[in-house]
């Protein structure tokens, strides 16, 4: 249940927005205060809302209030305004909004931009196509609907006449906004649906898209930074002797823990007049470090720890019929462990951004997936009001989940406020590495039974992995029913159904990172119907297509599309099909974040080398809006997957994390890339949900079920291959 | 000896710590931020420019090195973004979050000067060293072969 996880979370600790249900933010909410009045005042023009503007030139200005760190959706969604408003996509010039509650809820996470958007940016649209076809008619003094709008004019559906929007667009501004604005038939998209080109493409293959770490502002110093290699420890003393003739060119700052979810961890910043010069101080400085409670954190023991609590009887958390006597009667019973371990998320750009801290203000340039979470996170630190910090969202160079917890961006305001200066604070790759909110490592332990009829009658689920409400909960003793909502949700027919969890206590910092335990689940399941089905002498695709026909529960919908991407799947890549010797098969599918996936994956392996040949994706989420962006989601989602199936884990010794760069931290190469990776979009006629998200959990279990096609080897712990 | 460089067609005098990466040189002292930062360690690539046309990490790279030398960064790889690598990126859709792209570029236009029609293997060989972690990879091999195409390379 990760995505309501992450919004429950998330709101309940931070955000204005608390009252807003995902997908039902109310219209009248983004529009509050706009109308005329608010139209820029530089250039009259038609701005009824905070998502666009229209010049008496006709040149129209699209905002996007969520944040841009690859998905496309600073395309995505302002393309759905210029679709409803009928504006012509090469005359709209697209800005990125700065926090501002006038943009409804910006956090960016959980794959919810598109369920929480679409809909009230289409409204956006169509409230501003219906004034200037009002402006239109009230100007022929003719009745509404004689007139029509049309790529960017008004059109007399008699006689053709014309008004340009820019011609209405201040006649527009005078009208009232309507409050349930009549949104066009899916017939009638210009840009939805449609392969429309990123806006941003252009500036970023000349180097002119901004990045936090590119932001220069007037008199602005750079930072280097070092942390508590530990949670919880904290700077014993710092000895700047060692600087020798960096002495008079830095400045060295000992910042503290700032007890919040998302504050620093605590360490020591040095300030320079460029980011070599304050690395290399940092170098020289001798610090020692108190490092707390957690010091003797070892990961692989831990892990060990969570799949002994696994495999003996654990906390019930949800249940259904009697899995104990459908165990005992059961005519197949299998029973397997799966163990993942911690990820770094490693997004190119490190944490980075730009912070000018003055006794009147306080401006925030950052690479963030959480502007308003900046703005609360740095009132608590600076003790002012959220509203009076000012954030300019900039491109985010990557995030993955790791860009919504802005510890660096209170960092370098702490850092602002001792120089005195706007200070840009770059983290080097290895505090990126070292200094995460990693995914869990996790343990889950699979215990079920085949009836004579060849039904799946019992599964016991049971896992232990630190969960994200540690981060806000330093009590937290592991996972609740909660944290296995998306084991409890997956629209399976199993009579009899138990989730159990065990205990975990977190000894790091624990954070969403892209499908969060949704890898894990995904994993598990996945294989486990795998072993399953071939200790029945039984088809995997088959048995997951009766665990899905089956089903009686109350999702049928759910049921029938997690079926239908399954179908699509294997039908794409052809399962079944011969393949040559040492090659294989191998299929999983999984509902999160409300959409469905569905891969077929094609591997050859040749001893301990692994050769992904091809991945066919199936995927259900609704309606597309931009089936490019769509299908590179998806393609980004299977090479993610390569990397946390194979190579990459962040492990942990006497507390400490031991990776420090991509030597040991091997994210996924070209040459570890299929050639072939087929995307399909199916359910088109359901309603649009995220895509950021959905694709991961699906390829590492069908490769591992590939894997086991091919030679034989079942693997239950990932990665395989290992990291350091 | 004059300690002068060249940087996209502009000379320009070294002052102060000339054992400064390139990589800072360039993005701190002459506030060109089109060339990232990634790793600092040569294992990533988003750094990479031209070095007297030579693809080099410029976070490796001291200042000192490039000195009386021509340094070409994306910012003028071409005058006005046409270069065919920059086109065929384009048309293929190539960056989500764009920040490794500079380098990916910078690292394929080099390539294609030596080896104007590559096979796919050798595609793949020559960017093992450019990291894109959200996963553009497959349109960068088609961007390259479509770019190498396009410059007229005899592409099988």
């Amino acid at each position: 249940m990760s995505d309501i996880t992450l919004r429950k979370i998330d709101r309940r600790t931070f955000l204005k927005q608390s009252a807003i249900a995902a997908g039902s933010i109310p219209l009248a909410g983004l529009f509050v205060g706009v109308g005329k009045a608010s139209a820029t005042s530089a250039s009259d023009g038609f701005a009824p809302n905070a998502f666009f503007h229209i010049a008496p030139n006709g040149d129209t200005t699209l905002w996007c209030g969520r944040c841009e760190m690859g998905q496309g959706i600073s395309t995505a969604l302002p393309a759905a305004v210029a679709d409803e408003l009928e504006v012509d996509w090469a005359r709209v010039t697209i800005l990125q909004g700065d926090a501002d509650e006038k943009y409804g809820p910006q956090n960016t996470g959980g794959s919810q931009s598109i369920n929480q958007m679409f809909e009230p940016m289409r409204k956006a649209g169509a409230a501003g196509r219906e004034m200037l076809e009002k402006a239109a008619a009230q100007t022929w003094n003719v009745p509404v609907n004689q007139v029509e709008a049309r790529n960017h004019a008004v059109y007399h559906k008699g006689d053709n006449r014309r008004l340009e929007y820019g011609e209405l667009a201040s006649l527009a501004g005078e009208l009232p906004i309507p409050e349930e604005p009549t949104l066009k038939t899916r017939d009638a998209f210009r840009y939805i649906g449609k392969p429309l080109q990123r806006h941003d493409q252009g500036a970023i293959v000349v180097g002119e898209r901004v990045y936090g770490a590119d932001v220069v502002v007037p008199g602005m110093k750079y930072a280097a930074i070092t942390h508590v290699p530990v949670m919880g420890g904290k700077v014993k003393s710092v000895d700047e002797s060692g600087l020798g003739d960096l002495a008079e060119k830095v400045q060295v700052v000992t910042i503290d823990r700032f007890e919040r979810p998302y504050g620093s961890l605590g360490g020591v910043g040095v300030v320079a007049d460029n980011t070599w010069t304050a690395q290399q101080a940092l170098k020289r400085l001798n610090i020692e470090w108190d490092l707390g409670p957690h010091a003797t954190h070892d990961s692989d023991a831990y892990k060990a720890e969570l799949v002994e609590h696994v495999e003996a009887p654990g906390t019930k958390v949800s249940e259904r019929g009697d899995v104990d006597k459908a165990l005992e009667e059961g005519a197949v019973r299998h029973a397997a462990t799966y163990v993942g371990g911690y990820l770094s998320h490693s997004p190119m750009e490190p944490m980075a951004s730009c912070v000018d801290v003055r006794d009147d203000r306080c401006e925030v340039w950052a690479s963030t997936q959480a502007p308003q979470a900046i703005q609360e996170d740095l009132g608590a630190f600076l003790g002012r009001e959220p509203k009076d910090i000012t954030v300019h969202v900039m491109a985010a160079g990557g995030a993955f989940g790791r860009k919504f917890k802005c510890d660096y961006v209170q960092e370098a305001a702490a850092l602002s406020q001792a120089v005195g200066a706007p200070v840009q604070l770059t983290w080097s790759r290895e505090e990126d590495t070292r200094t995460g909110y990693y995914h869990s490592c996790s343990a889950q332990h699979i215990e079920a039974a085949i009836d004579d009829d060849g039904n799946v009658s019992a599964w016991l689920h049971r896992a232990a992995f630190p969960p994200i409400a540690s981060l806000f909960d330093p009590t937290n003793k592991g996972p609740g029913e909660r944290e296995l909502g998306d084991v409890i949700r997956q629209p399976f027919a199993i009579n009899n159904f138990r989730a159990e969890v065990g205990e975990a206590i977190a000894h790091t910092r624990i954070g969403w990172w892209r499908a969060v335990y949704n890898i894990f689940y995904g994993f598990a399941i996945n294989v486990f119907v795998d072993e399953l089905a071939r200790k029945a002498k039984k088809d995997p695709v088959d048995l997951l297509r009766k665990m899905y026909s089956d089903y009686k529960g109350d999702e049928p919908e759910r049921a029938k599309r997690a079926l239908a991407v399954l179908n699509k799947a294997a039908d794409m890549g052809g399962w079944g099909r011969e393949v040559p010797e040492g090659h294989g098969l191998g299929i999983a599918v999984h509902y999160s974040f409300s959409s469905y996936t569905a891969m077929m994956v094609h591997v050859e392996v040749d001893g301990s080398d692994i050769k992904v040949h091809r991945v066919d994706c199936a995927v259900d989420c609704g309606l597309v809006l931009n089936p490019d962006i769509a299908t590179a989601q998806m393609e980004g989602a299977v090479i993610m997957g390569i990397g946390l199936a194979l190579n990459t884990e962040i492990q942990f010794k006497d507390g400490a994390v031991v990776n420090s760069n991509f030597h040991n931290y091997p994210v996924t190469r070209i040459n570890d890339v299929p050639k072939e990776i087929n995307v399909a979009f199916i359910g088109q006629e359901n309603t649009s949900t995220g895509l950021g998200e959905p694709g991961v959990p699906t390829f590492a279990p069908a490769l591992i079920n590939a894997i086991y096609d091919a030679s034989g080897k079942r693997h239950r712990s990932l990665p395989i291959r290992g990291s350091a | 000896m004059s300690n002068r460089l060249n940087v996209n067609g502009k000379s320009v005098t070294v002052e102060g710590d000339e054992s400064m990466p390139l990589l800072w040189y360039l993005r701190d002292t002459l506030s060109m931020k089109g060339t990232k930062f990634g790793c600092g360690m040569g294992l990533c690539g988003a750094c990479t420019v031209h070095l007297d046309g030579q693809a080099v990490r410029a976070c490796l790279t001291p200042v000192s090195t490039a000195i009386g030398k021509s340094v070409t960064t994306i910012e003028g790889l071409s005058e006005d973004g046409t270069h065919p690598l920059q086109v065929a990126w384009q048309e293929n859709n190539v960056p989500q979050c764009g920040y490794c792209q500079a380098g990916q570029i910078m690292s394929a236009a080099d390539f294609l000067k030596k080896n104007p029609s590559p096979t796919a293997e050798e595609i793949d060989a020559a960017m093992v060293g450019n990291i894109c972690r959200c996963g553009t990879y497959v349109r960068i091999r088609k961007a390259i072969a479509d770019a190498a195409e396009q410059m007229g390379g005899d592409n099988e």
